[in-house]
């Protein structure tokens, strides 16, 4: 009995911690800790995604779709790396919170507001 | 008969000369026309020239740019300064196209033309397969080259003029050749006019003293009608005989200008012609104040015959003449067969008549207007076809008796 009401306790934690993590962190806490510890920075995979899609709503389109459901044929990464590293694990975000995480990814490196 | 060059005929008409210029007209009208279109051929040519050179360099300049992009989508964001040059403007879009980054002079852009040209800029578009800073178009603009309208319009203006002048030259020279023909035949005809009344003198002049001389009174009434027709007749012949020395050699005397009391010199004249009306049953009304004018005798009597001639010859059977005198202008105004419309500004024509029917050359009136213009008097002519003809002169202020 006590076994359940922490086990329910802890999932009621976990949901109301879920539930208070700010938009903004999506991204932070879901993405960046994972890929700084790869030979490709973000940056490099954004210039890669760019690239290859050009614009905003189909890069993002792209993206998400990626993200939801990786495979080898639809990665933009070099075979290399496909070798090396394999695709990664599809997502456990909602909807939402991907694209609250791609919209943050795309605002972080867009080459407009850095050209001059 | 030799032709000889008339210095005092006019050779050419007023609507030969009034041909002349139609022809001429029609002629530079089509040469301008051609070359009008040959001008604007020889622009479109050298504009499509001139744009396919603009192209090819649009092209050097976009493949320059794009190996540039490549270089800064490599090296971004360490490198983030978009590359300029100083020869063009460039834009690039995305596949959305929404603009990334632009340094164009032009606010909008046509993504559906891979070329053109707009307020005094060419643009060229071109398509990038790898999106180098997410780059799917690219807008290349330079300035259009603004001698090279001027320089092609001088080019058209300078050729066209000095081709219009060639074949202007070669215009007047082909006229001449045409009315070379047709000017031999008036000259022909003068010369056979001036020589024939030579011979007309003496005999016209016997005929008339003759029978002015013959006593009317003895004769019996079948030989006073015949009289009467050979006086008629040789008046007619008379009156020609008049008008052709006067167009053939008197209108090169020096005038001699003096008082003409007109009153009297028309009522001579319509009692002159009194014969000729009354073969034709035609009868005069005068309405003549006392007036006076500063002419030559022989001319203005020219004048008033042909008017009178004319009045007699192409009136109904039966007809009126109506001769008006004022201080300032004189009418003639019968009611004969009258005038087209159209006609009425070629009766002053040399060797034109209202009618062919009726005999004479044609000269009558063209002597009348020849006086008119001498002393610049007015003359005014309207006719209705059927009904009769008004010739109204005018003298001018100061040629008048103004007492």
């Amino acid at each position: 009995m006590i076994n359940k009401i922490v086990i329910i306790t802890f999932l009621t934690l976990s949901l109301n911690a879920k539930e208070a993590e700010p938009k903004k962190y999506i991204y932070a806490n879901h993405c960046m800790p994972c890929h700084k510890h790869l030979p490709y920075s973000l940056e490099k995979i954004y210039m890669l995604y760019l690239k290859t899609f050009s614009g905003e709503l189909t890069f993002k389109a792209s993206l998400k779709a990626f993200l939801k459901s990786p495979m080898e044929e639809t990665s933009v990464m070099p075979d290399e790396w496909i070798e090396n590293f394999s695709v990664k694990e599809k997502t456990d975000l909602t909807d939402e919170e991907l694209d609250e995480a791609i919209d943050t990814y795309w605002k972080l490196y867009d080459v407009r507001e850095k050209l001059h | 008969m030799s032709v000889s060059k008339n210095k005092g005929t006019n050779l050419l008409r007023s609507s030969e000369k009034s041909s002349l210029r139609r022809f001429l007209a029609l002629y530079f009208s089509l040469v301008v026309m051609i070359l009008s279109l040959l001008g604007t051929f020889y622009y479109q040519s050298k504009e499509k020239l001139m744009y396919s050179n603009q192209r090819t360099i649009l092209s050097d300049y976009a493949h320059e740019q794009i190996q540039q992009l490549r270089r800064l989508h490599r090296d971004f964001p360490q490198k983030s300064t978009y590359p300029r040059s100083s020869e063009f403007r460039s834009a690039i879009y995305d596949i959305e196209r929404s603009k990334i980054f632009s340094t164009l002079h032009s606010q909008n852009v046509n993504f559906d033309k891979s070329f053109y040209h707009k307020n005094g800029m060419l643009t060229s578009v071109t398509y990038l397969d790898d999106y180098y800073l997410g780059t799917k178009y690219l807008f290349i603009e330079v300035d259009e080259d603004a001698n090279w309208y001027s320089n092609v319009m001088m080019e058209i203006f300078s050729l066209g003029g000095i081709i219009l002048v060639v074949l202007g030259i070669f215009g007047l020279f082909f006229v001449n050749l045409f009315l070379r023909p047709m000017k031999n035949s008036i000259m022909l005809l003068d010369d056979f006019i001036k020589d024939t009344t030579h011979e007309l003198n003496t005999p016209i002049s016997a005929i008339l003293a003759n029978v002015e001389m013959m006593n009317t009174e003895i004769m019996g009434e079948k030989n006073r009608k015949k009289l009467s027709r050979i006086n008629i007749a040789a008046k007619t012949v008379s009156h020609l005989y008049q008008d052709l020395t006067y167009l053939t050699l008197d209108h090169n005397r020096k005038s001699n200008d003096e008082w003409i009391d007109l009153k009297k010199l028309i009522e001579d004249r319509v009692e002159y012609f009194a014969i000729l009306a009354g073969s034709k049953k035609v009868t005069f009304t005068l309405d003549l104040n006392y007036s006076t004018i500063f002419i030559d005798g022989i001319k203005i009597a020219r004048v008033i015959d042909n008017l009178i001639s004319n009045a007699i010859k192409y009136n109904k059977r039966g007809g009126t003449i109506h001769v008006t005198l004022r201080k300032d202008h004189f009418i003639v105004k019968d009611s004969g067969i009258g005038i087209e419309t159209e006609k009425v500004n070629d009766i002053f024509e040399r060797y034109s008549r209202f009618n062919s029917s009726e005999g004479g050359f044609g000269i009558g009136l063209n002597i009348v207007k020849s006086i008119i213009e001498e002393y610049s008097l007015k003359i005014e002519v309207s006719s209705t076809l059927g009904e009769g003809t008004v010739i109204r002169v005018d003298f001018l202020k100061g040629t008048v008796d103004d007492k």
